[in-house]
């Protein structure tokens, strides 16, 4: 049995890994980090790649919930207004018997989770294109923002968000922690659980896999509940690190989040790639960010040379393979 | 070989990530004849039409036109020399129109732009050719699979080709429309046209082609003349060895019980039929293509809207609302179009076949790789599906990814299987092997829909045949009933009652 089991599911092999975009970005974040290292005196120091794994964490977060969505065929453009709503909301549900704050956050995450069922709802039922629900859910979100919030930043006087910003376990960031643990979680239902694999069946094809039994309409409000939920745990993170909340405060992360995903080697066709790209793809972002701030010019000039080199790693790392 | 080829073909060979494909084959297509090929499923024939048509560079060999000979032929040589290629997989714009599909990169033009009206013109000679009547300003996408068929012949005319090769072009077509088929390519041989014609119907190559040529496992096994030869000599000379026959000798299964009873049943095309389905039997559904068998299915698979006055499935009253539910019922359906609806062709084999189970097991529960791994040997073994489990569908031949899109729901043991021309474009081999397996599903009690458009399969295999047409049951035919002509007569009685009406 286990013989003919070897013929049917090869062995694992060193070629594979080559052909492994998760591992391939890991070794460019590597090779970057050690040739930055010797070019910029400081940069390769504990501090500061701590700092790095910091800003990263943000972006992972939401990325999660972006790599579920284009894996299972879909775009998440609100994100970003969702990371604002968690973090000037925190601070707005402030209740006097929460002494801890942990209530003012679950109260923020299950609001951006119904944020991103609602995305859902409209996408597999209304049949609203993705782009246009959640770039719709955008718009109306950053309205209520500015209604609400207008344009002062508001601190947050809550423990809990105070303590995941600052505390550090055995030198680790609490925010590093939590993305760490938040990551294993995410990589487990996508890969090890009948949830993940809908996710994989509804990207490469919906029409199959309804036929096949796949409750394609509950599949695609869960996978936009979790791109609410982990857009909310990062809004959440950012005000922690940040101390307080503007509207804005989020828009960074849409695009971060979509490059993260496309760095990170899943296919923005859907119905291909991991999480576990995702992660390094976030990395690279972050080191990007910092080498390019590093070279003196302007904001413009400095955006520009970030798109650039955005697009050389793409095409360095592999186009998108030949689908039909 | 004969001098006045058009096309030769020397030697070709061709492989793919290391498997070779073709090996060292020779073709030579002459003006004025139709030239058959023949083979299994996965036996190198659509490579050998890419390598014809220049879509394909080939590893080895050399192609001759004229007596020139290429190494590599670009498509665009090919088709300056005259070659056109009718495609299985149809390669039709279905938002253009019929006229734009036809002229679709040949377009007259005026001025620069253009010149529909002289598209429109020469677009309807060649469609009067193949005899279609619908409007040419009509979306491809709104006609059925047979007619879009019959537009893809007709794009290959409009080039006006020297060569013609057909990749089985009637596994769509309606009876009337093979025939139709069958006339234009008498005529083009008359007027020296010279034609590489594939087909799974052996009765079609009998009565067309002079010609064949046989592949095997990419190498040349026969390229002969078909004087003298009979059907079970090309099986013979296909799969190497005795045909047999090709359909299972038909017992009666014991158990005949009803499992399905509709009644006033409608959805899509369909309105207010009835009909029942037994355990043990496979029922038969047959007409010409788009008469409601597909809604039939869907319906009954709540694929697709449906209602009836009275409905019970195994034991339970009402129509199942959705997919898992009919799945909970114990129906499972396997679509004809099995790369755009029954299988994930970026997804390996063994994943393809976990399929249902995902869909049907609690979301967040935790896999189990090694139990997955040796369910899809165990179902790979027995539907034969050879080699490697991870490899991506879309690298199986058409025979064996009907037998995926068959294999994943064989671990739910569901007792009604509603199958949608399971046997369409798929190898006389696999075929066969189709045929055992659906007659031993029929012996162990279950109850099977087939719907297909090949009459003879109908014959041999079914207990009882209800012939579809406008969307209704023209006649439900018992098996000392069922005779292709009893069927066919059955299909065209509308014909002749519009002809009379």
């Amino acid at each position: 049995m286990s013989q003919a089991n070897n013929s049917r599911f090869p062995a694992w092999s060193p070629k594979a890994l080559l052909r492994n975009r998760a591992f391939l970005t890991v070794a460019i974040v590597i090779l970057v980090w050690i040739v930055a290292g010797f070019a910029k005196p400081g940069f390769g120091s504990y501090g500061h790649l701590r700092y790095l794994l910091e800003l990263a964490a943000v972006i992972g977060l939401v990325a999660i919930g972006q790599t579920y969505v284009v894996i299972a065929g879909g775009i998440d453009l609100s994100v970003g207004a969702i990371v604002t709503v968690s973090a000037v909301g925190v601070p707005l549900v402030a209740l006097s018997g929460d002494g801890g704050g942990a209530f003012a956050v679950l109260i923020i995450l299950a609001a951006a989770t119904s944020i991103g069922f609602l995305n859902g709802l409209g996408v597999a039922y209304l049949r609203i294109h993705p782009m246009i629900m959640t770039l719709a859910m955008a718009t109306f979100l950053q309205g209520v923002l500015i209604l609400i919030a207008g344009g002062t930043a508001i601190s947050a006087q809550n423990p809990l968000l105070a303590w995941l910003g600052n505390a550090r376990i055995i030198g680790i960031p609490a925010g590093v922690l939590l993305w760490a643990v938040v990551s294993g979680a995410a990589l487990a239902v996508l890969h090890a659980t009948p949830f993940g694999a809908r996710l994989y069946a509804l990207g490469a094809n919906p029409l199959a896999s309804a036929l096949s039994g796949i409750n394609v309409q509950a599949t695609t409000m869960a996978v936009y509940a979790v791109s609410g939920l982990t857009a909310g745990l990062a809004g959440v993170l950012i005000l922690g690190m940040n101390g307080q909340g503007y509207v804005g405060i989020g828009d960074p992360y849409l695009l971060a989040s979509i490059a993260a995903v496309v760095l990170g080697g899943t296919s923005i066709l859907g119905g291909s790639g991991s999480y576990a790209g995702t992660i390094p793809g976030a990395i690279l972002l972050v080191t990007i960010t910092a080498l390019i701030t590093v070279v003196n010019a302007s904001a413009g000039w400095r955006s520009i040379l970030f798109g650039s080199l955005i697009l050389l790693l793409l095409l360095l790392s592999g186009r998108e393979s030949q689908r039909r | 070989m004969t001098p006045q080829a058009i096309i030769k073909a020397n030697g070709l060979s061709k492989s793919f990530f290391g498997n070779p494909v073709l090996q060292n084959v020779s073709i030579a297509l002459e003006p004025g004849r139709i030239h058959a090929l023949l083979g299994e499923n996965g036996a190198g024939k659509s490579t050998l039409i890419n390598l014809l048509s220049g879509a394909l560079a080939p590893d080895g060999g050399e192609i001759e036109i004229d007596g020139r000979s290429h190494r590599r032929l670009t498509p665009s040589e090919a088709r300056r020399a005259g070659i056109a290629v009718v495609q299985q997989e149809l390669s039709l714009t279905s938002d253009l129109s019929i006229a734009e599909n036809i002229g679709l990169g040949a377009y007259p033009r005026r001025f620069g732009l253009i010149d529909y009206k002289a598209l429109a013109r020469k677009a309807r000679e060649v469609c009067d050719l193949v005899g279609l009547e619908e409007n040419l300003s009509t979306p491809v996408g709104d006609l059925p699979l047979g007619r879009r068929q019959m537009v893809e012949i007709a794009k290959a005319l409009f080039r006006k080709p020297r060569i013609l090769v057909l990749d089985e072009p009637t596994s769509s077509l309606s009876a009337h429309e093979a025939q139709t088929l069958t006339r234009l390519l008498q005529r083009l041989r008359q007027e020296g046209t010279a034609i590489l014609y594939i087909s799974h119907r052996l009765n079609e190559v009998m009565r067309l082609c002079e010609h064949v040529t046989v592949l095997k496992d990419g190498k040349v096994t026969a390229d002969r003349s078909l004087q003298g030869v009979d059907a079970a000599g090309l099986v013979r000379l296909m799969v190497g060895r005795d045909p047999g026959d090709l359909f299972p000798h038909w017992t009666p299964s014991p158990e005949r019980q009803t499992i399905v009873e509709v009644a006033g049943f409608s959805s899509g095309l369909l309105r207010d039929i009835d009909l029942d389905i037994k355990r043990g039997e496979i029922l038969g559904l047959g007409g010409l293509v788009g008469q409601g068998q597909e809604d039939l299915l869907l319906g009954l698979y709540g694929a697709l809207p449906a209602s009836a006055r009275r409905a019970v499935f195994n034991n339970v009253a009402g129509l199942p609302s959705s997919v898992s539910r009919a799945n909970a019922l114990g129906l499972a359906y396997v679509p004809a179009d099995r790369k755009r609806e029954g299988l994930h062709l970026i997804h390996s084999i063994a994943w393809n076949m976990m399929l249902p189970d995902f869909g049907k097991a609690r979301g967040l529960s935790r896999r189990d790789p090694a139990a997955e791994r040796k369910l899809a040997t165990e179902l790979a073994d027995r539907l034969s599906i050879k080699g490697d489990l991870t490899r991506q569908v879309q690298a199986l031949s058409g025979g064996n990814q009907q037998k995926v899109a068959l294999a994943k729901w064989m671990p739910a043991d569901p007792p009604i299987l509603l199958l949608n021309d399971p046997t369409r474009g798929v190898d006389v081999e696999t075929k066969r092997e189709i045929y055992v397996l659906l007659r031993r599903f029929a012996a162990q009690g279950k109850a099977i829909v087939l719907s297909s458009s090949d009459t003879p399969e109908l014959v041999h295999l079914c207990d009882r045949v209800a012939v579809m047409r406008e969307g209704g049951i023209a006649a439900l035919l018992e098996r000392e009933q069922i005779s292709e002509e009893a069927i066919v007569a059955a299909a065209m009685g509308a014909e002749a009652a519009k002809v009379a009406a």
